[in-house]
């Protein structure tokens, strides 16, 4: 790792001050994805903006209308331990109860959770890969057991987050502060995770001289139930091969609403509309369950070594909606 | 008296006779009738308090006055040239004291005829060039302004692809890394002939990554006329005759420190390039020279576990006996190395059959070159004969225990010879009562449903009888304490605390008293290698001899004093007594009141090992699986390991080898493989978070049972080794379960979720028959490369 400058504001304001967007200056909070990509030298910081002393930025609390409200950096653990998520938001929880390791989900925070750097091999190790500014993505025709089988191209990297996916699901907002005033926005997070395009060569929507403050969830409908599995190649300590997120509600024995997010299948938490609409209007039977297993995986591209992704996902969604039943 | 004497040891998979020096008279064995009151006994790991409060100095540790740090420049590409290297920038960086490069390092033979810093670089982290700086921030610097111009090779990674007369040539000589290995017994032609059924499959094990918690490294260090070497190592004694060799030096001028270790598993038996490499940057700058390789150059440079192909043919009579074993391996060597590991070791001899031709192929590959890792070849070759044994057995509809059972080899089915012990049998019979094995392999247990649970087992055989040449000295202290002095290590299996408690009972006293030296080769007599599972049974006896000899001295000492004859004294709790009259008693400290500076020193070797029986050990496991067949999961929910090795000295310390060979075995089976990307041959999972080792949620409480015997052919303690047996069965245990959860065989391991999954979706998975569908060629041929 390489000399860098390290400042320390105490505010909200004065961080987004320090943050250039030059390419140089990074934000830093609890550092477990930043400083693996900087000892890499993926990330050549020269400046890194402390936020761990920003001490609004860091709280738990409901809302004046029963919703959530995350601080950015509020770390994982303390996000997986409340009370009033684990109540609300069982599908928060058990994403975050699934990543990483005691030690990282204490280090680590909310905010930085949804700001993780690929996890693609190619783009962690020695490759100018695509998604680092290169020409190709070597996944693509390579190793790509780990990869995307929806979305993919140009990069074929899965999202890194366990609660991103659950987040959309629950239908998370994330507000945003820039530089200036008119920077200031609350985007559902849907929006925040992006497929990389040519000129924006990231996994989400943020800009380098931008902060995500908060993470909203609104006030679980009555009815609503949430859920979330998550397959590794081991118990645990791993990032998801495959992982789904459900948030359904029922109204009088029928899905009024359901949301079924995919993890580790795309370079987004991956909707599966198909599968969302195939259960809407519908008791939640075996044959609603095996319609939207099917239809989760409707259009997927499998590569070369990723076709078993296809009935993981398959897997997951029927355990999923089994586990809903009451 | 010193004699020369010719003995057979055994060490991984070969016998060699050796010539060697064996001193002083052996004790008469412990029998199974001798009283003991330490050994046998769960203690606490003489040394478990240094290593988890920190104290411990491992090499890492070593801060040495003026102490420079280095690091190791390594080859982006899996083949390459140097056109041109200029270290010049580097030098200049302030704090930079000296490079090391083709250009400017002393031609160093390394092997296979290349330097030690070589012009060709033949995988993607070869050593390149060095730097010794000020910290390792400026050697890290440094690397960076080297300047190399490469020309890229083509490469080939893949072994098969290897052997191909147009693949890219490695070496001058080809891709075979060795004359094929060809045994043979009887004649597998008439085997064949003779069989009523012959299955055919061919086996794919993964490349395995070490990932010994301490990664490899030295500190060198020329103190005055000696260059003194600490180093983290399976043998001080090996690495300063290697270094004196390797630097021109003698023997007396090199000394190798290494008191605790974290861990080998094989990877650590010799010199590496690091430490010549340490000692040359000592040289030329006269300072003190750490070089510690980090979790990335431990899993790109320091060996692995071998990539295996094994065709196997296997015929059988219908009642289960085996006609003829029919076995062609191919294995990656990597970029540098000999001949494989000993693949064909348990198709030689876990059985008795009277054909068996096996041949063993290495491929050099441009790839990190292997090493032996925890039995290596047995554990590759027990994964392709034990689950071939399993689709025999279902073809023949045969319970795979009865099949075992069935072909048990009475005597070593290779030399003929009767064995030391060989209660296998016996752990059979625990095993499967354990697992509940005959209710839980009935066919109406087959497997239905998503969740299908299953149940299989494997055997394990292998050396463990250790041998001479192995030394030690024991002095007994005027404060009633006692030193052994060993030129052993301990790589973390116990061995501190098993010859404190080895020499303890020897000489009446506690553990407590005796602190063993080890890992240094100054103060220790020679030892060999810790591996081959040969520490205990090799400088054990050594230790127990020495021991005595101290004790026989103590007591003629005593006698003097007490004024009794010698023989009719007995030493209990630190106290010398007179058997006839217990009053006549005397401590040591009363002895060294009488005394002017009293010190006794006793000395040991280990004796020749019988040449009419094989020492072997045996092990046997079964494991019970539950498959996902909806999301692929393999949960290992439980392990049942029993295992024999003779007398056991700690219940604690051999709990903790089944446990770890256990865990590492379940790695083996189910996560652990190293990647290599295709199109550059580069590693892509050198890490811990794409390299899976297992975690404790991944494994079930190792259920570990011991046949706890007195192995008294053996040697004077009746202990044989048990460090590398536990990984043997592990992982052909868990196949097996899983293949009997889906009524079909695998044959492409580790059974990661991605195999599980694609396997499922290929094949119809069995509905409970125990007819597995063949696998057709094009199945067994398929997977993807690594």
């Amino acid at each position: 790792m390489k000399t860098f400058e390290h400042v320390e504001p105490k505010a909200t304001r004065d961080a987004l001050g320090q943050l250039a967007g030059d390419g140089l200056t990074f934000p830093i909070a609890g550092g477990t994805d930043l400083l693996t990509v900087m000892k890499k030298e993926i990330v050549r910081a020269q400046r890194l903006v402390n936020l761990k002393e920003i001490a609004e930025l860091r709280y738990i609390r409901e809302d004046s209308r029963g919703g959530l409200r995350l601080g950015a950096l509020a770390t994982l653990d303390e996000v997986e331990r409340h009370p009033l998520v684990r109540e609300r938001y069982p599908a928060l929880a058990q994403a975050i109860a699934v990543s990483a390791s005691p030690q990282l989900r204490t280090m680590g925070t909310i905010g930085g959770n949804l700001c993780q750097h690929s996890r693609c091999w190619y783009y962690r190790e020695d490759f100018h890969c695509w998604l680092k500014g290169g020409e190709v993505c070597y996944a693509r025709d390579g190793q790509n057991a780990q990869h995307a089988i929806f979305g993919g191209g140009p990069c074929y990297s899965t999202q890194p987050s366990d609660p991103g996916p659950a987040l959309v699901a629950l239908g998370a907002r994330v507000r945003i502060l820039g530089p200036s005033a008119d920077r200031e926005r609350t985007i559902p997070i849907e929006e925040l995770f992006v497929v990389p395009t040519e000129d924006r060569r990231r996994l989400t929507a943020l800009a380098p001289d931008e902060l995500i403050v908060e993470v909203q969830v609104s006030r679980p409908a009555p009815g609503q139930r949430s859920r979330y599995l998550k397959a590794m190649d081991r118990a645990i300590w791993a990032f998801a091969l495959v992982s789904v997120a459900a948030n359904l509600r029922l109204d009088g024995g029928r899905i009024a609403e359901a949301r079924l997010v995919l993890g580790g299948v795309a370079p987004k938490p991956w909707r599966a509309h198909d599968a969302e609409a195939a259960l809407a209007g519908r008791p939640l039977d075996t044959a609603a369950i095996a319609d939207a297993t099917r239809a989760a995986v409707r259009g997927a591209q499998p590569l070369v070594h990723n076709a078993y992704k296809v009935p993981l996902a398959e897997g997951l969604v029927k355990r999923i909606l089994e586990d809903l039943v009451e | 008296m010193a004699k020369v004497v010719k003995t057979r040891i055994e060490m991984e998979g070969e016998t060699v006779e050796r010539s060697v020096v064996v001193e002083g008279e052996a004790p008469p064995p412990w029998t199974e009738d001798t009283v003991l009151s330490l050994i046998g006994g769960a203690r606490p790991r003489v040394d478990g308090p240094a290593r988890v409060s920190g104290r411990a100095v491992y090499t890492a540790d070593v801060r040495l006055p003026g102490m420079l740090y280095a690091k190791i420049l390594r080859c982006p590409h899996a083949h390459a040239r140097l056109r041109r290297i200029d270290v010049a920038p580097a030098m200049a960086l302030r704090g930079v004291r000296a490079v090391l490069s083709h250009r400017t390092a002393p031609p160093i033979q390394w092997q296979n005829g290349v330097l030690l810093f070589d012009e060709t670089l033949r995988f993607a982290g070869d050593e390149v060039a060095a730097v010794a700086a000020d910290d390792e921030d400026i050697a890290q610097d440094a690397l960076e302004l080297i300047e190399v111009d490469y020309e890229v090779l083509p490469f080939v990674v893949d072994p098969e692809a290897a052997l191909r007369p147009d693949a890219p040539r490695i070496h001058p000589r080809g891709n075979r890394s060795s004359p094929p290995r060809v045994y043979q017994r009887g004649d597998v032609a008439r085997g064949f002939a003779d069989a009523d059924i012959v299955v055919e499959t061919v086996v794919r094990t993964p490349t395995a990554l070490h990932n010994c918690m301490e990664p490899h490294g030295s500190v060198a260090w020329r103190d005055g006329d000696t260059l003194v070497i600490w180093d983290s190592t399976q043998h001080v004694h090996g690495v300063r005759e290697q270094v004196a060799e390797t630097l021109g030096l003698p023997l007396s001028r090199v000394r190798v420190i290494s008191e605790y270790i974290g861990g080998g598993f094989g990877s650590k038996q010799g010199v590496g390039k690091y430490t010549i490499i340490a000692a040359l940057l000592a040289r030329l700058t006269s300072r003190p020279v750490q070089l510690m390789l980090d979790r990335r150059e431990e899993n790109l440079a320091t060996g692995n576990r071998h990539e295996t192909i094994q065709r196997l043919r296997i015929g059988a009579r219908r009642d289960g006996s085996l006609t003829a074993i029919d076995l062609r391996a191919i294995a990656a060597i990597g970029a540098y190395g000999g001949q494989p590991m000993a693949i064909a070791g348990p198709v030689q001899e876990f059985y008795r059959c009277p054909n068996v031709l096996t041949e063993e192929v290495g491929a050099f590959t441009n790839t990190g070159p292997t090493c032996a890792f925890r039995a290596p070849g047995y554990t590759e070759g027990a994964y392709g004969l034990e689950t071939a044994l399993d689709e025999l057995a279902a073809r023949l509809e045969i319970d795979p225990l009865e099949l075992r059972l069935r072909n048990y080899a009475d005597v070593n089915p290779v030399s003929g010879r009767p064995f030391s012990s060989k209660p296998l049998r016996e752990l059979y019979r625990l095993g499967a009562e354990q697992i509940g094995w005959h209710d839980k392999r009935r066919p109406e247990c087959g497997p239905t449903g998503a969740r299908r649970r299953g149940v299989g087992m494997a055997t394990a055989t292998w050396g463990g009888g250790g041998g001479p040449p192995a030394h030690a000295l024991v002095r007994i202290n005027s404060d009633a304490t006692v030193d052994v002095l060993v030129g052993t290590q301990d790589i973390g299996t116990g061995t501190k605390t098993v010859l404190a408690t080895i020499a303890a009972e020897e000489l009446g006293l506690s553990i407590q008293a005796v602190r063993v030296a080890l890992g240094d080769t100054l103060a220790g007599p020679y030892c060999p290698v810790s591996a081959g599972s040969m520490t205990v049974a090799s400088v054990g006896p050594a230790v127990r001899q020495a021991a005595r000899e101290a004790r026989q001295a103590l007591r003629d000492v005593a006698a003097t004093f007490l004024e009794v004859p010698a023989s009719q004294l007995d030493i209990q709790d630190g106290e010398i007594v007179a058997t006839m009259s217990p009053d006549r008693r005397m401590t040591i400290e009363d002895l060294a009141g009488r005394l002017n500076r009293f010190q006794i020193i006793g000395k040991g070797s280990r004796g020749a090992n019988p040449n009419d029986v094989d020492i072997r050990t045996f092990g046997a496991q079964f494991a019970e699986v539950q498959v996902d067949t909806e999301t692929g999961q393999v949960e290992v929910c439980r392990l049942v390991a029993v295992h024999e090795c003779g007398r056991v000295i700690n219940p604690l310390t051999t709990s903790s080898q089944v446990e770890g060979g256990v865990v590492q075995g379940i790695g083996y089976a189910l996560m652990e493989e190293r990647i290599v990307d295709p199109r550059t041959g580069k590693v892509l999972n050198p890490n811990l978070d794409d390299y899976k080792l297992p975690t404790v949620q991944d494994a079930p409480v190792v259920e570990v049972t011991m046949d706890d015997h007195v192995d008294e052919r053996a040697n004077v303690l009746g202990a044989k080794g048990l460090g590398e047996p536990p990984i043997i069965p592990t992982a052909p245990a868990i196949a097996n379960a899983v293949a009997h959860a889906l009524g079909r065989p695998l044959v492409e391991f580790p059974l990661t979720r991605a195999r599980l999954l694609q396997a499922l979706q290929e094949g119809q998975v069995g509905n409970g028959s125990s007819h597995p569908r063949p696998l057709s060629p094009r199945e067994r041929g398929r997977g993807h490369r690594r």
